[in-house]
């Protein structure tokens, strides 16, 4: 070890959708710990400067430390032995490692979903359903001279959305940042973000819905009743105004939050918005983007829809992949007291599912990988403690507008990567089940 | 033929195979022996039900409490299938014809896609009741289903042609992206009605809030709804005599499609 600090330039934070790729780590000389992330805004500080290896056990079976030799056949003989297994969560990992995740849910015909079933899935749905108008962010970035914000706070969730994408950035056409846009916000009560808007709409809350489908028929010049003010709480003027407004930019962008997508309406709400965009190209040229939070978890739609055609919410009972949100998403599986086993990676459903969930989570065996104890791997029959992505562990994650982006760990951990973890166990279930694999690579 | 429920799935059991379609002309020990789909595991149907009696008339009997178990009647064209006890998803699921009566609640997803056929529930229904499955817009193409209950979100989403009748309250966006076809809910119709409506007709007795691309057309007495309420009498349902003869507000959406569509809302 050097006695001099490392300095990683260019570093990748995920702890936000934002994934900012321009961080500047500084490790301390005995590679240990971060002493200093230039660039970072308060929250990827946090969560690089906070950081540290911690001395849990490498893996716990009914709460027992043991080996990690173990612990793979403890969890591979759960999958194996399940009838219905449920994989969930992903969305703070690797691609790498979600890509060891859906085959381990192809070769036990089990279920796979990731956190995006609670966060954007309805807009996974409207994506089916209307279909979507995007761009890159870095296009935004440049050409975005209307940019509206609906249902989300990125000043507090993504604090460097403003300054590196949308509302202050310089870009080639927009050279004067801020000055260069209009800033639209709707959202049912003021919020820090909102304070930049040059246009604010407080809306009614539940009344989403509503105000699409009314600034829908304003672009599209059809019969729109005067109910609107009433049950959104906006002027027809107002929004005749504001609609005018989009149709007169030169490139306008709709972000969209859980403020719309886990509203009464959901997948609806974001399939409303998605066809407000692409009416508005009737006149210019518009796309809407869903602001994500976790840092991969557009990295899990991509890897699950890569491999299975569909991006969450995904069974393998038959032996092929079907997809049904709402039958095949975690939190309805487990409400309804469905599968026989789970395996949660880096996430925390015991935490945050509905009650009829969580007593069923303490009914079956569960698998979990995770930095830290969780509330989930302390029910768990068999916990694994993993290294953390991006700060020990390299691979590749997906920025909230699809963009992939290589991660540049900062040191080391004690702990294995997940990806190692889950293809051990993979590796494990094929030998159980008597499967050929195609590519066999030695386990961890 | 009597299907009983002897054991409770641990898992959800997908049983597409008792249909008539599947099971006429089998004995009782044939269709012990025919597979089914319990979680990821193939077992005989003699490990969940005791089969007895033969097929006569194509009609089948399935007791129990079957709300694990998924798929019963899936596609079948003709006979009947009579299930005391709850039942679960996609129940119906692609029916071309012949009837289903269940004597206890259904599950998500009844009827969805199918063409032909009637479904009866007298319990409640879950979401999607004669629906398109995710991903297509097209769902149900034709037949009836009548629900005695309540029905939960996106009633008849997408249909194309056919009937479903509520006797209780539907939740929201019942008839989004209907293209046609006809659903009366007797009680109240949930949040967003017609949202996307191309054509096609809702109708219910109670008040409802519109969503503003429908304009209100005029107040009249529809005389096809006549013939509809006395059917559905004879279907079971509790029709008052007001809602008969009663004047109707005529409302036309979705103004964001074609402006075809109508709802259809009793005024007292
Ligand atoms: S905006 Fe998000 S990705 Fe960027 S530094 Fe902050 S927390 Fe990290």
């Amino acid at each position: 070890m050097s006695e001099e600090s490392k300095v990683i330039k260019n570093a990748v934070c995920t702890f936000c959708g934002c994934v900012c790729d321009d961080i500047e780590l500084t490790v301390d000389p005995a590679g240990k710990h971060i002493t200093k992330a230039n660039n970072a805004c308060v929250l990827g500080k946090a969560w690089f400067l906070e950081h540290k290896v911690e001395d849990y056990p490498v893996a716990l079976i009914d709460g027992k430390e043991a080996s990690l030799k173990d612990a793979v056949e403890a969890a591979a003989q759960i999958f194996v032995s399940a009838k219905f297994p449920a994989i969930y969560g992903l969305s703070d990992t690797t691609c790498e490692a979600q890509k060891e995740a859906v085959a381990i849910a192809d070769y036990v015909n089990g279920n796979i979903d990731t956190t995006t079933s609670v966060c954007h899935g309805p807009t996974g749905m409207a994506f089916q359903g209307v279909g979507e108008s995007t761009a890159s962010l870095g296009e935004i970035k440049n050409r975005a001279d209307f940019v509206m914000y609906w249902g989300g706070n990125p000043a507090e969730a993504h604090p460097r959305h403003f300054e590196r994408y949308a509302v202050t950035a310089k870009g080639a056409n927009t050279p004067n940042g801020k000055d260069d846009r209009h800033v639209a916000m709707v959202d049912i009560r003021p919020t820090p973000s909102s304070l930049i808007a040059d246009t604010f709409l407080q809306i009614k809350p539940g009344s989403d819905f509503e105000l699409l489908w009314a600034m829908r028929a304003l672009v599209k010049d059809a019969a729109l009743d005067d109910s609107v003010e009433e049950r959104t709480g906006i002027s027809k003027a107002v929004l005749e105004e504001l609609v005018e407004r989009m149709k007169n930019c030169q490139f306008g962008v709709i972000f969209f939050g859980m403020g719309l997508t886990m509203t009464r309406g959901r997948h609806f709400n974001a399939g409303a918005l998605l066809e407000l965009a692409t009416d508005l190209n009737q006149y210019t040229h518009f796309v809407a983007l869903p602001t994500r939070g976790h840092g991969n978890v557009t990295g899990a739609d991509n890897v699950v829809s890569w491999q299975t055609g569909f991006p969450f919410g995904v069974n393998f009972n038959r032996g092929y992949p079907r997809f049904n949100p709402g039958e095949y998403t975690t939190s309805d599986i487990l409400g309804r007291g469905e599968a026989d086993a789970l395996c949660v990676i880096a996430s925390d459903p015991a935490s945050n599912f509905s009650a009829k969930a969580i007593e069923h989570i303490k009914k079956i065996p569960v698998i979990t990988l995770d930095p830290k104890p969780t509330v989930t791997s302390s029910l768990a029959k068999v916990a694994f403690t993993t290294a953390t992505y991006g700060i020990n562990v390299p691979g590749t994650v997906y920025r909230m507008d699809n963009v992939a982006l290589s991660l540049r760990p900062a040191f080391d951990s004690p702990f294995p990567s997940d990806q190692m973890v889950l293809k051990a166990i993979k590796e494990r279930v094929c030998e159980l089940r008597g499967l050929n694999q195609t590519t066999k690579t030695t386990a961890a | 033929m009597k299907l009983v429920l002897h054991t409770q799935p641990e898992v959800p059991l997908e049983a597409e195979v008792i249909s008539p379609d599947f099971l006429n002309g089998k004995t009782a020990d044939e269709v012990a022996a025919l597979t089914l789909f319990h979680g990821n595991n193939e077992v005989p149907l003699s490990e969940f039900f005791d089969v007895s009696g033969e097929i006569e008339n194509a009609h089948i009997e399935v007791e129990g409490d079957l709300t694990k178990v998924k798929l019963l009647g899936h596609k079948m064209s003709d006979g009947s299938l009579t299930i005391k006890g709850s039942v679960g998803a996609h129940l119906g699921a692609e029916m071309t014809g012949g009837e289903i009566l269940v004597e206890g609640n259904a599950g998500d997803w009844i009827g969805r896609e199918m063409s032909g056929g009637r479904i009866i529930i007298k319990g409640d229904a879950g979401h999607l009741v004669g629906s398109a499955v995710r991903g297509s817009a097209t769902g149900m193409l034709g037949g009836e289903i009548i629900i005695q209950g309540n029905a939960r979100n996106e009633v008849g989403n997408g249909m194309r042609r056919g009937l479903i009748a509520i006797g209780g309250d539907s939740g929201d966006f019942t008839g989004v992206n209907m293209k046609a076809g006809t659903i009366f809910v007797l009680g109240k119709l949930g949040q967003r009605p017609g949202a996307g409506m191309i054509r096609g007709s809702i109708i219910s007795t109670q008040s409802a809030e519109l969503l503003p691309t429908f304009t209100y057309n005029t107040t009249f007495q529809p005389s096809f709804l006549r013939n509809y309420m006395i059917y559905f009498r004879k279907l079971g349902l509790d029709i008052r005599k007001e809602y008969i003869d009663g004047e109707y507000q005529r409302w036309s959406g979705d103004s964001l499609e074609l402006n075809k569509g109508e709802i259809l809302l009793y005024a007292d």
